[in-house]
């Protein structure tokens, strides 16, 4: 093929026939906005973002699907193609949550909140786990345009999270047709398609069932291809953008698949397909299970040793030098098992010590039948009395067996009832944390950089080998890192086949990662039928605690739930608050009262879905109880007569200035109201508060109703107008009542704020909620929860907020409901109800 | 009504047709001529002989206003999305209905009573917006009107 040369925007460029406009100017370095067009799909032309002028062509052709021909003179940016553009963009941003995007407080808020709010649907931008890498983001920002002339349409479905490790939030959804035609790509016929059409179109399956069902490997490639936050991988999502991205490989089968681990401040978040084809594919072990296993919140973390029935914690010399007294005793009779998926240099050194001690070497492959196979021979010689000591890398041997034996180590990651009888437990590194080589079934030798840190105190094993054998005075160990040994493994055997073609089927994936049930620490396999060991059933007990007698989304995140408790019912007051745990292992967290009924003995609360905790309480059904509710809490905001008053409420805050008003208004005072949303659909309560109040005013940050802007905004009108505000009472988010707090300060009118740090028991015991006000140290639940706005170091209050997040991040459940997979010959016709549109 | 067709039906149906891409409109045609609807089993069997993702065929098939996915209902509730009925405001009825009965156009409630559907145009124009409920016509209708008559048959 030829090339030829065209004109880009006055400059001259030759690039292959056969090319498009697009790629031409990609060449070239010029830049044209994209938002279908992906480098590894074929052009689509859907989103029309990329439209050019070309002479003597009529109109403004989409150069993702134009070829570039000779001669061409093209003009990529001009006034009529920016206008063209941004409307493009207008219209794609009316379907899409776009508040923040028009945002008049969007950099104050963001430099306050830097990583998004676990929310359950996104509903904006700081809700959307998406926020770092979101191309229709960065490209709305870019545009600049701060007003839509467009109504917002929210669709208000249902987020999907029936699926193991995928969360899908089809609110986001612009239709780029993306992950469904990576899909395509990468497996031929694809597991998702566009489905419906004109305002019911969604990416979705087939009669809506599961992934699990519907052909789809798991490989996560529309996760990474989507330019959107609506698909995403339910672990990785809420911690935001890796900071660093490393080419290794997976070693849980023989496959050995090659792939990218992307790290956040040394941990592992993900891993990746190293390119978006076929042939570099991963499993869904090795696209989501392989993070969750390195992450596994049970791994061991310190050394161990047996005393009596118990296993003591311990140093690691105390550990190591026990196992260096006792082994050198067993020589013939000791046998050491190691799993094929560690490196070829841990590897090498067992071999090498085993051959120093005369002991015998056995190397377990990862395969689905592999472990027992290899394994029984192994364990009848060893009830036989043929070993009378073992080392074991990984879950492979019984605890009787072990116990059985005069001595036994187990070097391993995770716990299992099997080491509970070693003598001596050795934790650890593994995957993502170890660094050296791993050759897999075809003979290549892949690098494993370590990459992430190991948890606590755990080694890698080729140290754990070159410090037990230096103890135990042995010659040829002296390694410095895993590096030094690499020369050293010559010409080693490639790992046996893995029985199965895992990136083909979920029901081939390997069982097993060093003998343990890989299902047993990433519950989600379950989902595909992998074998796994029961959990203890959860004991939920019906009878006990507070029944749920109403529960309502009023709008997208935020629940209205009405509870049967008696006690707390007859001593509220307007301002206190109670403390809710779903169940007997819930968190424990505080929520304002919005109303209660003496004569009932039921309490009314407003939910917003926001983290792992909110979202168990929202999701029990009516007639389920709550497991305790404590309270009233803090101290009543006194309800005296002062004049006009201003209450600012804004997300659940709209709920909880409701008492508030009421008590304020009922004392004699003029109430006025003042409510905020980021846009008008997520405005509630507005029938309620109007009987509460003199006045009720209304902002949202898109202008989509009232004031364009927030409390604040409204606040300054108020005075403009010459209004005398005797009181200003401010609760929603942090930043919100920092807005607030600040926009009153300068005319010195008293301003209360509801604190709403951590709280954990709301006696003032555990000092979770300390916060500072006027330099003294207060606690939020017994001083608060309002407090004088203008004496509160906000700074500080900002920074404990967020001292929790990677935990919060970590307790965002990954289960999934095996009953709740929607199967393709399910429940026969009507899905009705089950239906995501609603 | 039956989940599946025959072995002898489908040979029949697909006899007709050449297993390539273009045929998948019709034989989806034929398939819902037979059994009035299309069932999760008839597209599978139709994605087997074309080679096709069954939700590639789905994603074609949700695209058309006339394939049904569900056993018809007791009722059948026709929203006229024709372009009379459209600019008088027949897309909000459409939608205001959906959400009543939960379900997308195309669907039937769970409790088997209603299927929505979208038509293109009744040619009752002037009458527009126009909703059928299973042979009766009504015209000049209202998202409220629709409920009512919803409410009513219930
Ligand atoms: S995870 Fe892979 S196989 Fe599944 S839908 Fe996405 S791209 Fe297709
Ligand atoms: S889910 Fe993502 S990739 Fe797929 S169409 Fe929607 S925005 Fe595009
Ligand atoms: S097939 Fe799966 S388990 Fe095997 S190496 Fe590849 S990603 Fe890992
Ligand atoms: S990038 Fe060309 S139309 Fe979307
Ligand atoms: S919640 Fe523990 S001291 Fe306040």
């Amino acid at each position: 093929m030829g090339t030829i040369s065209l004109t880009i925007d006055g400059q001259g460029v030759e690039v292959q026939e056969g090319k498009t406009i697009l790629q031409a100017s990609r060449e070239a370095g010029i830049v044209i906005p994209t938002i279908c067009d992906h480098k590894d799909l074929n052009p689509y032309g859907a989103c029309r973002m990329c439209v050019v002028e070309i002479e003597g062509v009529r109109g403004f052709p989409t150069s993702c699907t134009t070829p570039a021909s000779d001669g061409m003179v093209v003009k990529t940016q001009s006034a009529e193609l920016t206008t063209l553009r941004n409307r493009t963009l207008e219209l794609m941003l009316s379907g899409h949550p776009n508040s923040c995007l028009v945002c008049v407080h969007r950099e104050a808020c963001e430099k306050y909140r830097p990583g998004a709010t676990k929310a359950g649907r996104a509903t904006r931008c700081g809700f959307c786990s998406n926020r770092e890498e979101c191309s229709l983001r960065e490209m709305a920002l870019r545009a600049g345009e701060n007003e839509l002339g467009l109504p917002t349409l929210y669709s208000a479905h249902n987020v999907e999270r029936s699926d193991p490790f995928m969360d899908r939030d089809y609110n986001l959804c612009i239709l780029c047709g993306r992950c469904w035609r990576i899909c395509e790509k990468i497996h031929g016929k694809p597991a998702i398609s566009i489905i419906n059409r004109g305002k019911w179109a969604r990416l979705g399956t087939a009669f809506h069932k599961s992934h699990v069902f519907s052909g789809c490997t798991f490989c996560g490639s529309c996760i990474d291809i989507c330019p959107t936050g609506t698909l995403t991988d339910r672990f990785a999502r809420w911690y935001g953008k890796p900071d660093d991205r490393n080419l290794s490989a997976c070693t849980l089968c023989a496959e050995g698949c090659s792939l990218f681990a992307l790290t956040k401040s040394r941990r592992l978040v993900a891993t990746r397909m190293t390119s978006f084809q076929w042939e570099a594919s991963l499993c869904a072990l090795g696209r989501f299970a392989l993070a969750q296993i390195v992450n596994a919140p049970e791994r061991l973390i310190r050394p161990a040793v047996q005393e009596g029935e118990d296993q003591i914690p311990c140093d690691w010399d105390t550990a190591l030098e026990l196992a260096a007294s006792e082994l050198p005793r067993f020589t013939e009779s000791l046998a050491i098992v190691v799993s094929e998926s560690t490196t070829r240099e841990d590897r090498f050194l067992y071999a090498r010590l085993a051959e120093r001690l005369g002991a015998s070497l056995i190397v377990v492959p990862s395969s689905r039948n592999g472990v027992e196979k290899e394994l029984q021979g192994f364990t009848a010689d060893l009830e036989k009395g043929r070993f009378r000591a073992v080392i074991s890398g990984g879950d492979f041997l019984s605890a009787e067996l072990l116990k059985g034996l005069n001595f036994s180590v187990v070097i391993d990651c995770l716990p299992s009832s099997g080491a509970r009888g070693a003598k001596v437990v050795l934790p650890a590194a593994v995957l993502s944390e170890v660094e050296g080589t791993w050759r897999n079934v075809s003979g290549e030798v892949k690098e494993l950089p370590a990459v992430s840190l190991p948890p606590g105190q755990a080694r890698p094993e080729w140290q754990i080998i070159c410090q037990l054998a230096q103890k135990m005075g042995l010659e040829g160990f002296e390694f410095k890192s895993a590096r030094e040994v690499t020369s050293l493994v010559g010409s080693d055997p490639a790992p046996r086949p893995f029985d199965g073609e895992p990136r083909r089927g979920l029901r081939q994936l390997p069982s097993r990662f060093r003998g343990h049930l890989a299902a047993d620490w990433v519950r989600p396999l379950e989902a595909f039928g992998m074998p796994s060991t029961p959990l203890e059933e959860m004991t939920e007990s019906s009878k006990e605690g507070f029944e749920i007698l109403e529960r309502r989304e009023v709008v997208p995140n935020m629940y209205f739930i009405k509870i049967m408790a008696p006690q707390v019912a007859k001593f509220a007051k307007p301002g206190q608050f109670v403390i809710l745990m779903a169940r007997e292992t819930s968190e424990r967290s505080p929520f304002t009262l919005v109303d209660w009924n003496g004569a009932e003995g039921t309490i009314s609360l407003i939910i917003e879905e926001v983290g792992r905790s909110s979202r168990e309480l929202i999701s029990l059904p009516v007639g389920a109880r709550v497991a305790h509710v404590s309270g009233p809490l803090g101290m009543p905001l006194p309800m005296e007569k002062k004049g006009t008053v201003v209450l600012g409420g804004g997300c659940y805050g709209i709920g909880a200035i409701y008492p508030i008003a009421r008590g304020l208004r009922e004392a004699g005072n003029h109430v006025i109201v003042v409510i905020e949303a980021s846009s008008s659909y997520l405005l509630f309560m507005e029938d309620e508060l109007k009987t509460v109040s003199d006045e009720l005013i209304i902002a949202t940050k898109d202008g989509s109703r009232g004031t364009r802007g927030g409390v604040q905004e409204v606040f300054v009108n108020l005075v403009q107008r010459g209004v005398d505000v005797a009181m200003f009472v401010a609760v929603g988010c942090t930043f919100m009542m920092r807005m607030a707090a600040e926009a009153t300060k300068p005319l010195g009118i008293p301003t209360l704020v509801a604190l709403n740090p951590i709280m954990v028991d709301g006696t003032g015991m555990c000092g979770a909620c300390r916060v500072s006000i006027e330099g003294r140290t207060r606690f939020a639940c017994v001083d608060g929860p309002f407090f004088d706005a203008h004496g509160v170091d906000w700074d500080e209050l900002f920074s404990r907020r967020s001292a929790y997040s990677r935990e919060e991040i970590e307790a965002m459940p990954q289960m999934v409901d095996l009953n709740a997979l929607i199967h393709p010959h399910g429940s026969g016709g009507g899905c009705g109800s089950s239906c995501s549109h609603r | 009504m039956t989940a599946m067709l025959t072995e002898q039906q489908f040979d029949r149906i697909f006899s007709n047709h050449s297993p390539t891409r273009d045929s998948l409109i019709p034989i989806l045609q034929d398939v819902q001529d037979t059994m009035e609807y299309l069932s999760p089993e008839a597209l599978e069997a139709v994605a087997r002989y074309l080679n096709l993702s069954e939700n590639d065929v789905y994603g074609v098939a949700t695209f058309y206003a006339q394939f049904r996915f569900h056993p018809p209902g007791r009722h059948r509730l026709k929203v006229c999305l024709g372009t009379a009925c459209h600019v008088r405001g027949s897309g909000l009825i459409l939608e205001g209905v959906s959400r009543r009965l939960g379900v997308v156009p195309g669907e039937t409630t769970e409790d088997g009573s209603f299927t929505l559907e979208r038509v293109a145009c009744f040619g009752s124009c002037a009458l527009a917006p126009v909703v059928v409920l299973d042979d009766k016509v009504y015209g000049r209708m209202t998202t409220r009107k629709t409920q009512k008559i919803i409410e009513d048959t219930e």
